[in-house]
Parts: C-alpha cells; sequence; structure tokens
C-alpha cells in the first residue's frame, strides 16, 4: 500500500469516532431540550427568553415536529457512521475489497436515501410554519448534493461487489 | 472441479518435493500445496510455464479433464 494514504486513515478513524460522539450529543440535547418543552413549556419557554408575544408561540408544535424528525436522524447518523468505520478499518488491515464492505456500502446508501427524504419533510415542516414574522430557515429540504451522494454510494456498493468478486477470483489463481 | 490437477504423480516420478519444487521455480509452498491439492480456481500460464520447464513435461501432463465430474457438478 502506497505510503501516502497513510495519514489519511488515521485521522479518518479519529474523526468518525469525534462524530459518532458528537452525533449522540446532539441528539441528545434534541431529546433534553424536546421534552422540556413538553413537560415544562412555560418554564423552558421562559428561560430561552420567548415572551408570551413572541411570533415562535404559534409554531412551536411545528418545532416540535421538526425537532423529533431530528431525532429519528441520530440512529440512522449512527447507521452511517459505524459503517464507515468497519469500513476503514478493513482499509487498515489491508483488505478492503471484501463482500461485507460491499453490503455496508448498500446500507450507507440506503440510510443516506432515507435520511435524504426525512430532510425534504423536514423541509416541508420548515417552510409551512415560516411567517414574514419569524423564518425558519434550517439549511433542510430538497439537496442535489445529498441525491447525488445517495446515488454515487449506491454505485460504489455495486464497485465494491464487483471488486470482492474479482478478488476472490486472483485469491484462486496460483 | 472436472479438471484434476496431476502435479503429485508428476512430483513422485521425479523424486521431487513440493518444497524443492517451490523453491525451484520461486512459486509458494502455499500457492503450491493449493494448486496440489486441486483448490485454485485459476492457474496463470507463468506458473504452468515454470512447472513445465521444471519437470520437463506438456501442461497436458499436468492437467486433466474428469467427464464424470463435470456432469456430477452441473446435476448437483
Amino acid at each position: 500500500m502506497s505510503r501516502h494514504y497513510s495519514a489519511a486513515l488515521p485521522v479518518a478513524f479519529v474523526l468518525l469516532r469525534i462524530l459518532i460522539l458528537l452525533n449522540w450529543l446532539g441528539g441528545l440535547a434534541i431529546l433534553a431540550l424536546l421534552t422540556a418543552t413538553l413537560v415544562a413549556e412555560e418554564w423552558t419557554l421562559i428561560a430561552l427568553g420567548i415572551d408570551a408575544a413572541d411570533p415562535i408561540r404559534p409554531v412551536l408544535i411545528g418545532l416540535r415536529a421538526i425537532a423529533a424528525l431530528g431525532l429519528i436522524a441520530v440512529p440512522l447518523n449512527h447507521i452511517v457512521l459505524r459503517r464507515l468505520l468497519a469500513i476503514v478499518d478493513t482499509v487498515r488491515v489491508g483488505d478492503p475489497f471484501i463482500a461485507a464492505n460491499a453490503a455496508r456500502l448498500q446500507a450507507i446508501a440506503w440510510v443516506l436515501l432515507a435520511l435524504q427524504l426525512l430532510s425534504m419533510v423536514i423541509g416541508g415542516i420548515a417552510e409551512a410554519i415560516s411567517t414574514p414574522a419569524l423564518s425558519v430557515d434550517l439549511d433542510a429540504g430538497i439537496s442535489l448534493t445529498g441525491w447525488l451522494a445517495v446515488l454515487l454510494t449506491f454505485v460504489l456498493a455495486r464497485i465494491f461487489a464487483e471488486g470482492a468478486r474479482m478478488r476472490d477470483d486472483l485469491e484462486g489463481t496460483v | 472441479m472436472a479438471i484434476a490437477v496431476k502435479l503429485d504423480d508428476l512430483l513422485h516420478d521425479r523424486r521431487m518435493t513440493l518444497t524443492e519444487l517451490s523453491e525451484q521455480i520461486g512459486i509458494t509452498l502455499a500457492n503450491l500445496s493449493i494448486l496440489k491439492t486441486g483448490k485454485a480456481r485459476a492457474i496463470r500460464f507463468t506458473t504452468l510455464e515454470a512447472i513445465c520447464a521444471e519437470l520437463d513435461c506438456q501442461p497436458g501432463d499436468i492437467l486433466e479433464y474428469h467427464a464424470d465430474a463435470a456432469e456430477e457438478a452441473q446435476a448437483a
């Protein structure tokens, strides 16, 4: 293996582990906030500096729906990051062209597809509850690069499946 | 597999061990064992050439096709 890539793998390994942790921490923060607005609505809103006349109040139900959908994204992100970490691990070992990696990429592609759909629903809700007084801008909705990533991952999964098959053939060649 | 590898017979005739052949032609003992036991999925021309040159034989002396085994494999 080329020495050129030797630094990228440990960096990816550490970065993915950090992202896995941040994903759960972010999820916990959303869960805590969502629970607080449900259990002690008035107290939480005042603590956040939202008074009775704030334009956020009428759209609170929509924001709760967005937060709940955001919570669904947490385990989905976890699946992607875990699979990616496992793939990076096989590259470190020096044998990435295995059927398991093709399956992992396939799983990642399906989850990315689900995340894109989730993002569209969140974007839709954000647009529905936005008013001239309160613009809910969440960077969610239809993302061209996101859909391209879905397509690319599906193609990559097929390439890995083919690569694994060729690798198998090569292993049996004397 | 309908293709049988007769490397064992050839080595026996020439009073040669697999290890000696491995050292002579520069192919690992592990790979030659895979070939000898019929577990190989493919054989390179270069490997075939090296074995033929060392054992002074033809590819047909090393490989043999069994029609019965092919029919059994298709039926299975």
